[in-house]
This record gives structure tokens, C-alpha cells and sequence, in this order.
């Protein structure tokens, strides 16, 4: 895993994105860049050469699933990690974001280790 | 197969993906998924069943896989080559191997329940089968398939036919009881049971069609079961159908021990199969709710777009209602698909909860004091002292104390709410009478059956409907042979169906009966005099008439509905419970009540307006509109009193200080506001000297000392804490003497 890879963490709640930004640290990411919600992630991946995105599903403006087809609609991030956060019990969503083709996904709540299992899944 | 090489290439794409597939590759389960999906859609009419039962249950399988469920991923390789082994035989024309195909099924089927179930649960579930059974099942397998069969062999294959026998006759007299009552849980589980154990051992003897069919009937009692799906003729039979069918494979593997050579003979069970396979598709397609009402119920379709789209789906039955809506561009697909999503959660989330019983009265009292508790809150802040405090500690903690006790008047109020569905449960018994009685075949179905209304609405709700769906039944739907000289099916159709729709609760009741009768109607009305002889009256307005008292259209007058006391009475009832009944009928085609009621009666919606030094709440519902007239649309008529025209009509001027001797500070209504109301198709105009604005108001009992005051239906304290009288319209008109 490049620790030096920049990733772009997608949460509309401000709390929410300094907890997972508080794990990444912890597992040793240097860079870890924020978005409100799917659009603003969008300017942040033409801006930035992103490694990983980590999103939530409910947002406003753009929802997380917006963001990954998106995402995978454009060739050049058709391989990009990308790991969706879920609400738990949604199991369509998790039905949906798998068939969109997201990377790996993770159920709220979770611990610093889920998250720390899950990047080692997607980097392997 | 018009384009056999593509198939070949999902399924190819799939064996890669499965290769290295763990449980942590999520990105090749979606792969999985989208090819699994693109040979469904390009290949589903061109695919033998076994094919595609394989290929859903691959599907579910990689899902619960991809949702954690299940952490094996060695099914998805085995099922991935029998469907390579399947398109082989396919391509060469051969005939496919079904057996190997049922027992990857199986597989896919089997391990998710193995897994789901705690281990403990999984232990008890080997012990049920048997640990003897399962050794002599693997070695029984290979031999059946030579037909050789051992002593061992015969005797468990004995056991199995002797018990399966047992179990099905247990089913039939299940069955009968179930058919007097759908309802009992209790009988649906000694039907499951059976077919569940018959599932589990034809399994292990891999007698694959007893096997299949079995399983399939199982599914559709665990829905029953669960209360996905309702209990009715169609499932009966078919699921008798099915233990018919079962009976003669049975019987053909008897034979088999017998000669020694064990088949289960070239028995047809694909007819059966694919009839419970119909009625559980349908099942997951209606849910436990119409997508069309998830729809216009969350604001994204409008009523009439859904009954276009429903009308449109008629012509094309094998669409989805969400694709015609899409096609139509009235809904967007986002939307439908989180329709699709809500429906389906909603079949899920539906479990026991633990209850306790509690006095209404003590609810009532409950919902009382919080009333007051939200009206001492809006008092407190209004507070002269709070208001000119520069505190912010005391404006947040007021500011939670607000959001707390609102949670907690809402609390109050749902625990005052029941399902309507014991109500609509009461009109089964009732139709199946009915039909019973005057010939004639009714189906009942029902839907919304878990939508809660107020206890009290409930109880005064029930009248009216067994009224309106006795009319359904004996006015609406025809005989069967009527509607077969009419190109309808002979069986009538009555649904029953409630939501929730912008802050009321709606109850339908539609036949496809019929329709009115508006010659009929008018006929009668001028006959009774209730009309005069050549009226120019809408379509609405003529139906409505069957409203007024002492109608009765019925030319035969059965023995329950017709006596007279029509319609009038429904309407007045519902009236009393502040909602409204509207008609919508088509000839030929149906009628459909809709009756729209408050949510609950201890809060009106209502406008509250000034009278000189007091306030008073107008019911909402009761207004027809509020006007500022010019001096030209008054009149004083002698012997008449004095009139305002309101849009081309002239209604007659109520003034407070004739009714309750209230003075406005206005006394020509061209200074002042007039708001014109109905009651019963009687309509007046109160003046008053301003409308403050439209409030939601606990009602309050006046007490037992001015409870007979005519006129006034309570009182409610307004959110700056002062008193203000409800208005009763029908209680004014009676004061007023306002005719009709």
C-alpha cells in the first residue's frame, strides 16, 4: 500500500470525514483530501491524481452511487479503488454499489480495523 | 439461440471472474452480477428453465456472497462450470443434465441457508437429517443413478416413501382447515413443516423432482408465512395441485423399490412448478405495496400519471409499471428504483414487536397533557421576562426543550394508532357471505392493510365500510354470467386499499363492477324529488346524489343492502369523523369509493379568525374559500336576509352576533373579510374582522357545563397561549336555518 497516495474522503458531515480522515492517519496516510458530496468530489478527482476514494452513499447535491457510476463511466477511472460507506441493513444499496463496481464497501458502523481489513482487500 | 457466441462470452467472462474469487472481491462479484444480468436479459426466452433457475440462483448467491451472508465462494465455481457444461450441450443440440443442474442449485440454495442459520441451528439441522443418512445418501446417489439399489438403500428410500405419504395426507387436511382460516399461522406451519421435511430427504435421495417441487411449494408457504402473500383460493389449490403431483412421484418411486429400479417415473411437474413460480413472482412484484403508491405516497408521481401508466400496462402485461412510468417520462428511473427499494424493505421490516396493552383512556389523557405541555412551552418563550433575557444558555436549552417535547407529542399521538388492517380483515368473512348469498364470484383483495389510524376513527370507521362494500358487492359486481355476456372474467374483483396521502389517511374501495348507474340515479332522484326535472348536473354531481337521504337504487332489494338507509348515513358518519367520501365511476368498468380522513381526532386543522375581541378556529375543511366582497356583491334581500355573491352564486351572510351574540368590529362586509362555508351541501358566509392565519389545534373538551352549546365543537388553545372556540358548521347552519 503507497502511503503516499492521495485519497479523497466523501462524507456531507464534517464529523464524518475527520473520523475516517482520524483512521487514515492512524494507518499512516499522508494525504487525505475532503468532499461534501459527490459533485465536489468529481472537481477534486480533475483536479488531483487520486489513489482511492472512500464515500458515503447519502449525500445531497450528488449521492455516493452517482458518484461511483460516474466514476467508472469515465475510462480513465475505471480501475480507481473506490469503497463505498453504507448504512446498515441496506443490503440493495450494497446490491447496487457492488453491481456499479465498487472496489470494496464498508457498513456503518465500523471500527478503525474493519477499515484498516478492507484497504488491505482492495490493495492485494 | 440467435447469438450463441455472446452467451458464450458472458459465461466465459464469468469463469474468469470466478477463478480467484474470495470473499473480499467484490469488484468480480459485480462483474459476476452484470454478466449474470445481461444473459438473463438477452437470452431469458431462449434459455431451457433449468438454465435459468441456475442463473438466478447464482445471482442470489454471488449477492449474499457480495452482502457477507455466505463466505464459500467454491458454489460460484461449481455452478459457474455446470452452466459452461449446460451451453455445451446447448450448442450441440443435446438434451441438458438436469439432475447436475438441480443439485448446483441445490448448492447455491443450500449453503446460504446452512450459513445464515447460527451454528448451532446448523448442527441441529445435520442431527434432523440425520447423520446415518447423509453417509448413505452419498453412497445411494451414485447407485441410484445405475439403478442398482442395496438393502440399505431400499429401506431408507421405504422410510422415505411411507413418511412422505404421511406427511402429504397431514397436508391436505392442513390445506381445508387453512381454507376456513387463512388467518391461522398456525395451520400455515403444519402445512410447512411437512414439505420442508419432504424437501430435505428427496434432496439427500437425489430424487431431484420431488426435490424441486417440494422446495418451490415450500417458498410459497414461507411467504404465506410470512405474511408476503395472502392466503387465498389460487394458493389452495395450487398448493394442493402440488401434493397431488408429489403423491404420484412418490408412488412412482414405490413402484421403483418394487422392481428395483428407481425412478420417478415421466411425470409432468414443470405445469405445477411454473404455476407457483407465477404467483411468486407476481408476490415480489407487488410487494407488500403497489409501486405506483410508494410513488405518489413520496410526492415523485402524480396520481393520475400512475393510473395512465396502470392503464397502459393492461395493454402491455409483461412491462413493469416503473418501466411504462419511465418510458412516459412522468417519473425519473432514480426514483423508481428507491421506490423499488422502499417496497422491498417494507416486507422486511414488518416484525412482532413486543406489545403491552394499555387503557385508551389513559392514551387519551397521554396526548392531553402533552398538548398542554407544547402550549406551556410556546407560552414559556413568549414569556416577557425570557423574551428580553440575553441568555443563550437559556434560548438552547429552550430550543431542545422545544424539539423534545414535539418528539414527545408525536410519540403520544402514534401510540393512539392501530392498523387498519383488523377493519379490513372483518370485510372477508363479510364478502365471501355476501357472494355466497346472491351468487355471484368475489375475489377480496387487499392492500395498505399496515397503514395506522387513530383508534377512536377505526372503531366509527367500521359502519360505513361494511356499508359501502355491501353495496360493492351487491350493486357493483354483476353475476357471473352478466359479466361473461360482458367480456369479463366471471370472477369480480374487490380492493380494498389504504395509505397515507399529505396528512390524511385514504381508504379506497374499488369494484370492477358496473360502475353507477347515472340514468338510474336521475331517474330516482326526480322521482323522489330531490331534483328538478331537467337539471344540467356533472358527472360527480349526479353520483353524489346517492349520497342524499332516503336514496336507494337498488332495483331488487336484498336481504342486506338496499333497505333505504342508503348511502346518506355513510356519508354522515364519515363527515363525523372530519373526512370526506368521493365516487369515481367508470360504466362497465368499476367504482371506486374514497373516503380521506384526518389522521387522528384530537388535532384539527383549522383557520383561526378574529371576531372583535375574540378568536375563533374554522375547520379547514369546512372552507370553501375567504373573500374580501365589494360593495356590489352584497344584497339584503327581503324575507331572505342579506347575500353575498360568491362566483356567480348568491349565499346567504351569517353574522357572530345573531349566533353568538359576538360583536364585529366591521359591520359591512365590504370593510371586512368574509369566509364562505360548507356543510352537508349547505352553504354560508360568516363575516369576520380578520383571518390571523391557519393553525393545527389540539381540541379540547369544553366540559360538560357548555358541551351542549350548538354551534361550537370545542375549544384549543393557539400558540401564543390564548383560548380560541372551534366552529361547528353543521351546528351554525341548524342556528342559521340555512337551507339547502
Amino acid at each position: 500500500m503507497d502511503l503516499n497516495m492521495k485519497v479523497l474522503v466523501v462524507d456531507d458531515f464534517a464529523t464524518m470525514r475527520r473520523i475516517v480522515k482520524g483512521v487514515l492517519k492512524e494507518l499512516g496516510f499522508k494525504n487525505v483530501i475532503e468532499a461534501e458530496n459527490g459533485k465536489a468530489a468529481l472537481s477534486e478527482l480533475k483536479k488531483e491524481e487520486i489513489g482511492l476514494v472512500i464515500s458515503d452513499w447519502n449525500m445531497p447535491e450528488m449521492t455516493g452511487i452517482d458518484l461511483l457510476k460516474a466514476v467508472r463511466a469515465n475510462d480513465q477511472y475505471k480501475e480507481l479503488p473506490f469503497i463505498m460507506v453504507t448504512a446498515e441493513g441496506q443490503k440493495n444499496n450494497v446490491i447496487e454499489a457492488v453491481k456499479a463496481g465498487v472496489t470494496n464497501y464498508i457498513v456503518k458502523p465500523f471500527t478503525p480495523e474493519t477499515l484498516r481489513q478492507k484497504l488491505e482487500a482492495v490493495f492485494n | 439461440m440467435e447469438n450463441p457466441e455472446q452467451l458464450g462470452k458472458y459465461l466465459e467472462s464469468i469463469a474468469l471472474e470466478s477463478v480467484d474469487l474470495d470473499a473480499e472481491s467484490i469488484s468480480s462479484m459485480g462483474k459476476i452480477l452484470n454478466a449474470l444480468s445481461s444473459i438473463m436479459s438477452e437470452f431469458q426466452d431462449e434459455l431451457p428453465p433449468a438454465f435459468l433457475q441456475l442463473i438466478k440462483g447464482l445471482e442470489g448467491y454471488v449477492e449474499r456472497l457480495s452482502l457477507g451472508e455466505v463466505q464459500d465462494p467454491d458454489p460460484v465455481k461449481q455452478a459457474t462450470s455446470c452452466m459452461q457444461g449446460l451451453y455445451r450441450s446447448l450448442l450441440r443440440g443435446e438434451e441438458i443434465a438436469q439432475a447436475e443442474a438441480a443439485q448446483v442449485l441445490q448448492i447455491l440454495g443450500g449453503s446460504d441457508k446452512a450459513k445464515a442459520l447460527s451454528p448451532q441451528a446448523n448442527e441441529q439441522a445435520q442431527e434432523r437429517h440425520g447423520a446415518s443418512q447423509q453417509r448413505a445418501s452419498d453412497t445411494l446417489t451414485a447407485n441410484i443413478r445405475h439403478h442398482e439399489l442395496s438393502a440399505e438403500d431400499i429401506e431408507l428410500l421405504q422410510d422415505f416413501v411411507g413418511e412422505a405419504l404421511d406427511s402429504l395426507s397431514t397436508i391436505e387436511i392442513g390445506l381445508i382447515d387453512l381454507e376456513q382460516n387463512p388467518e391461522d399461522s398456525e395451520i400455515i406451519n403444519s402445512i410447512f413443516r411437512p414439505f420442508h421435511t419432504i424437501k430435505g430427504v428427496s434432496g439427500f435421495l437425489n430424487l431431484t423432482k420431488i426435490n424441486r417441487l417440494s422446495h418451490i411449494s415450500e417458498n410459497l408457504l414461507d411467504k404465506a408465512r410470512g405474511g408476503e402473500i395472502a392466503i387465498d383460493g389460487r394458493i389452495t389449490d395450487v398448493i394442493l395441485e402440488s401434493v397431488d403431483v408429489l403423491k404420484q412421484l412418490i408412488e412412482a418411486v414405490q413402484d421403483g423399490i418394487e422392481t428395483g429400479n428407481v425412478l420417478e417415473g415421466n411425470i409432468n411437474t414443470d405445469n405445477v412448478v411454473n404455476k407457483i413460480q407465477d404467483i411468486l413472482d407476481k408476490s415480489e412484484e407487488i410487494g407488500s405495496k403497489p409501486l405506483g403508491e410508494i410513488l405518489v405516497q413520496s410526492g415523485v408521481a402524480n396520481p393520475k400519471d400512475v393510473d395512465k401508466a396502470l392503464e397502459a400496462q393492461k395493454q402491455e402485461p409483461n412491462k413493469k409499471l416503473g418501466e411504462v412510468l419511465i418510458q412516459e417520462g412522468s417519473v425519473k428511473p432514480q426514483a423508481v428504483a428507491s421506490a423499488l427499494r422502499a417496497q422491498k424493505t417494507f416486507g422486511v421490516n414488518r416484525k412482532a414487536e413486543l406489545q403491552v396493552k394499555v387503557d385508551t383512556r389513559k392514551l387519551d389523557t397521554l396526548v392531553d397533557m402533552t398538548g398542554e405541555l407544547v402550549i406551556a412551552q410556546s407560552m414559556l418563550r413568549q414569556n416577557h421576562a425570557i423574551v428580553s433575557s440575553s441568555d443563550q444558555k437559556l434560548f438552547q436549552t429552550l430550543s431542545q426543550l422545544n424539539q423534545i417535547t414535539s418528539t414527545l407529542q408525536k410519540a403520544a399521538m402514534s401510540m393512539r394508532m392501530v392498523p387498519i388492517k383488523h377493519t379490513f380483515q372483518k370485510m372477508v368473512r363479510l364478502v365471501r357471505d355476501l357472494a355466497k348469498g346472491s351468487g355471484k364470484e368475489v375475489t377480496l383483495s387487499m392492500s395498505g392493510e399496515d397503514t395506522e389510524i387513530d383508534r377512536n376513527v377505526v372503531d366509527e370507521l367500521y359502519e360505513p365500510m361494511v356499508h359501502m362494500v355491501r353495496n360493492a358487492v351487491d350493486h357493483g359486481i354483476e353475476s357471473p354470467d352478466e359479466r361473461i355476456a360482458r367480456g369479463k372474467p366471471s370472477q369480480g374483483t374487490l380492493e380494498l386499499r389504504a395509505y397515507h396521502q399529505s396528512g390524511n389517511i385514504v381508504i379506497e374501495i374499488r369494484d370492477d363492477g358496473k360502475g353507477l348507474d347515472k340514468e338510474g340515479i336521475l331517474e330516482k332522484a326526480k322521482e323522489k324529488g330531490l331534483i328538478e326535472q331537467n337539471p344540467s348536473l356533472t358527472d360527480s354531481e349526479i353520483y353524489n346524489l346517492i349520497f342524499q337521504p332516503g336514496f336507494s337504487t337498488a332495483k331488487e332489494i336484498t336481504d342486506i343492502s338496499g333497505r333505504g338507509v342508503g348511502m346518506d348515513v355513510v356519508k354522515k358518519s364519515i363527515e363525523k369523523l372530519r373526512g370526506r367520501v368521493e365516487i369515481d365511476s367508470n360504466p362497465g368498468k368499476g367504482c371506486t369509493f374514497t373516503i380521506h380522513l384526518p389522521l387522528t381526532l384530537a388535532i384539527i386543522d383549522g383557520m383561526v379568525v378574529r371576531v372583535g375581541k375574540e378568536r375563533y378556529i374554522i375547520p379547514t375543511l369546512s372552507i370553501l374559500e375567504s373573500l374580501k366582497p365589494n360593495k356590489e356583491k352584497y344584497s339584503s334581500v327581503h324575507g331572505r336576509g342579506e347575500l353575498i355573491k360568491v362566483r356567480d352564486s348568491l349565499i346567504p351572510l351569517v353574522r357572530f352576533e345573531t349566533v353568538f351574540n359576538t360583536q364585529t368590529e366591521t359591520k359591512d362586509p365590504w370593510e371586512g373579510l368574509v369566509v364562505a362555508v360548507e356543510h352537508d351541501g349547505r352553504q354560508f358566509c360568516l363575516l369576520v374582522d380578520e383571518v390571523i392565519g391557519k393553525e393545527e389545534v389540539v381540541i379540547k373538551n369544553l366540559g360538560s357545563s357548555i358541551m351542549q352549546v350548538k354551534g361550537l365543537a370545542g375549544g384549543a388553545i393557539l400558540g401564543d397561549g390564548r383560548v380560541a372556540l372551534i366552529l361547528d358548521i353543521g351546528g351554525i347552519t341548524e342556528l342559521a336555518s340555512i337551507a339547502a
